[in-house]
């Protein structure tokens, strides 16, 4: 699959609390070429998590333009929106959501129901999504039976079993040891280098964002900072 | 398909003790909704037939435990000489019974022979069993529901000893289980033969309960419904003569209003069940409000979150009104149950009908219950909902 590439065009979001307008980013202009690996840092409240909602299709802008590939976000419908993300996007969340009473391959097998696929090709893309992410001795292992790091990489399973063209995770070593947090990122970064999928992160973590290649800073809604990184972690 | 399935079936082994307290929540109410329903859909059925059958019934003025002289019977009769407009009079009295050694009692009512089945053609006796019937002056038509309980058949001989002095067993030949019956309990035998039962004991034997009075048409009940009590006005037994549904429905309301207070009582266990379920539902949603919005986030429609939230609690409901209608319906229809000597119990019959009027409403208490869950999971926020849980 080809990724697709990202721009965005004076995105604003403003929430409102009764009458009260609580404006999160402030014209945002950026620009993502596919198969990038881009960290948004920043403090809490400085809207990266909003950013990313945006970005897949969770949440819609205020004003401005989202475009991903030759979609443009902000002129969908909200069934619109829910097809898309079923098709071009895949989520890690920082507390995995996985479903505790199904097994780790019907966790991953769950976004493909959405897809017409026979049973057979349902199971060979779980068996090869857990295979990537080195899970392939747990398929039938309920959540409470693994740890975080294997939760987490279910859910990592889960969100490439489609072949999304953009992944998109927030604090997804949030929740995660020193040790295993390593391993989720470089599960990340081979996700981003060997399969080329666009891999839009979301992290206070220094460490965390150094294997991205770019690092954006986002503060009191504004993108303050562009960096380009040369992410220092590539042992898989 | 399977794996949506699947995943319903887990949702509800999830927390297992609220989905076995929430069925039992559904169960229950079902329960009282089934056994209230089918003391009214009996009561109805009875009165149904009474209206349709043109009976009149004619009882002492005073009392209806005072007796009537048997010769009233003649007299009536030939207030129509032709006899085109009253059909039959038919004598009964109350015998009750019990069989020996068996504390269950009976209902046993002994009407005249050659009257009953022109005054009762509902029974729709077959040729045999009518013939059997004129035949045979030990002859008994068993209600449907005392055969079963007692396992007895066409063909048996049975002995009975009477509520009434003085007491002598008397003994039976089934010919009939009548099937056809509206009232499922009641058996029927000839009164000759138990006025020789009372005569052979010295007891007086030219008494009769009451007398039901078939009519030709509703004009001739009208007519008759007066005519009668105006003849008997002036003797020492005066009558009060009444349509049969007036009576069933006089002495029903009067003594119980059940149809009434149990059709009350069934509302309010139904809403109580859709209280209860609805409980489990929010509390079950609440519970799984991040798990919603993952779904929604990975591409699940409105639709489907909607769908899963209804189709849980329909489930949950349908499986606690299956056990609450089945129950009782097995309880009253095969079980040892059925033995049991409250007369209540005895003469109920939970129907088919019933049961699955209960399962429907099952369907709609989880329908009703998960109304608001399945909204809220209609209209979540996925960005809200995860905002909340990290």
């Amino acid at each position: 699959m080809v990724s697709i590439d990202i721009e965005l065009h004076d995105v604003r979001k403003v929430y409102y609390k009764s009458t009260l307008a609580i404006p999160v980013l402030e014209g945002i202009d950026l620009q993502i070429a596919a198969g990038e690996f881009v960290v948004f840092m920043g403090p809490s409240g400085s809207g990266k998590s909003t950013l990313l909602h945006l970005l897949g299709g969770l949440d819609q802008p205020t004003s401005g333009s989202i475009r991903i590939g030759a979609d443009y976000l902000e002129q969908m419908s909200e069934t619109e929106l829910t097809r898309w993300r079923s098709h071009h996007v895949g989520f890690i969340f920082q507390m995995y959501h996985l479903v505790p009473v199904l097994t780790a391959a019907e966790n991953v097998e769950l976004p493909l129901l959405l897809f017409e696929l026979s049973s057979r090709e349902r199971r060979q893309r779980v068996e090869l999504a857990l295979s990537v992410v080195g899970l392939a001795e747990r398929m039938e292992h309920r959540p409470s039976q693994l740890s975080g790091g294997q939760e987490q990489r279910v859910a990592i399973a889960r969100a490439i079993v489609t072949d999304p063209d953009l992944i998109l995770a927030d604090e997804p070593t949030g929740d995660l040891d020193a040790k295993t947090s390593t391993e989720i990122l470089e599960l990340l970064q081979l996700l981003n280098r060997d399969f080329g999928k666009t891999i839009l992160m979301v992290t206070h973590d220094p460490k965390a964002a150094s294997y991205g290649r770019r690092i954006l800073h986002l503060e009191k809604g504004i993108l303050h900072r562009d960096e380009t990184n040369q992410p220092i972690h590539t042992s898989r | 398909m399977r794996l949506k399935l699947l995943y319903l079936l887990r949702n509800l082994l999830r927390n297992p003790r609220r989905s076995l307290l929430t069925c039992a929540a559904v169960g229950l109410p079902v329960m009282i909704y089934v056994l209230s329903m089918s003391v009214v859909d009996g009561v109805e059925r009875f009165l149904d037939n009474s209206m349709t059958q043109l009976r009149l019934a004619v009882t002492q003025k005073t009392s209806i435990i005072n007796p009537l002289p048997a010769g009233y019977r003649k007299k009536i009769a030939a207030l129509d000489p032709s006899s085109q407009r009253i059909i039959a009079v038919c004598g009964m009295s109350w015998i009750g019974g019990r069989i020996e050694g068996d504390p269950r009692p009976l209902s046993t009512l002994a009407v005249d022979r050659d009257a009953f089945i022109s005054a009762f053609p509902e029974f729709q006796l077959s040729e045999d069993e009518q013939a059997a019937w004129m035949r045979d002056r030990r002859a008994i038509i068993l209600g449907r529901s005392t055969a079963r309980q007692f396992g007895w058949q066409v063909g048996d001989r049975i002995t009975l000893i009477p509520s009434l002095p003085p007491y002598s067993p008397m003994e039976f030949h089934v010919i009939s289980t009548a099937e056809k019956a509206t009232d499922p309990s009641t058996n029927w035998c000839h009164h000759a033969y138990w006025d020789e039962i009372k005569k052979q004991s010295g007891y007086p034997a030219e008494i009769v309960g009451f007398l039901f009075i078939k009519c030709a048409t509703r004009q001739d009940m009208d007519y008759y419904r007066v005519a009668i009590d105006d003849f008997f006005a002036n003797y020492s037994d005066a009558t009060k003569t009444q349509d049969e549904k007036a009576f069933m429905n006089e002495f029903i309301t009067q003594q119980f209003n059940l149809p009434r207070n149990l059709s009350i009582l069934s509302a309010v266990t139904v809403f109580v069940a859709i209280m209860a379920a609805g409980n489990t539902m929010s509390m079950n949603f609440r519970d799984r409000f991040s798990e919603l919005a993952t779904m929604k986030a990975l591409g699940f429609g409105r639709w489907t979150l909607f769908s899963q939230v209804q189709g849980e609690s329909l489930l949950l409901c349908l499986l606690g009104g299956a056990v609450g209608a089945f129950v009782p319906y097995w309880a009253f229809n095969y079980s040892p149950l059925r033995n049991f000597t409250v007369p209540l119990i005895q003469q109920l019959e939970v129907t088919m009908v019933v049961c699955l009027q209960a399962l429907l409403i099952s369907a709609g208490v989880g329908v009703i219950a998960a109304a608001w869950p399945a909204i809220q999971a209609w209209r979540l926020s996925v960005v809200t909902a995860l905002r909340n849980q990290e």
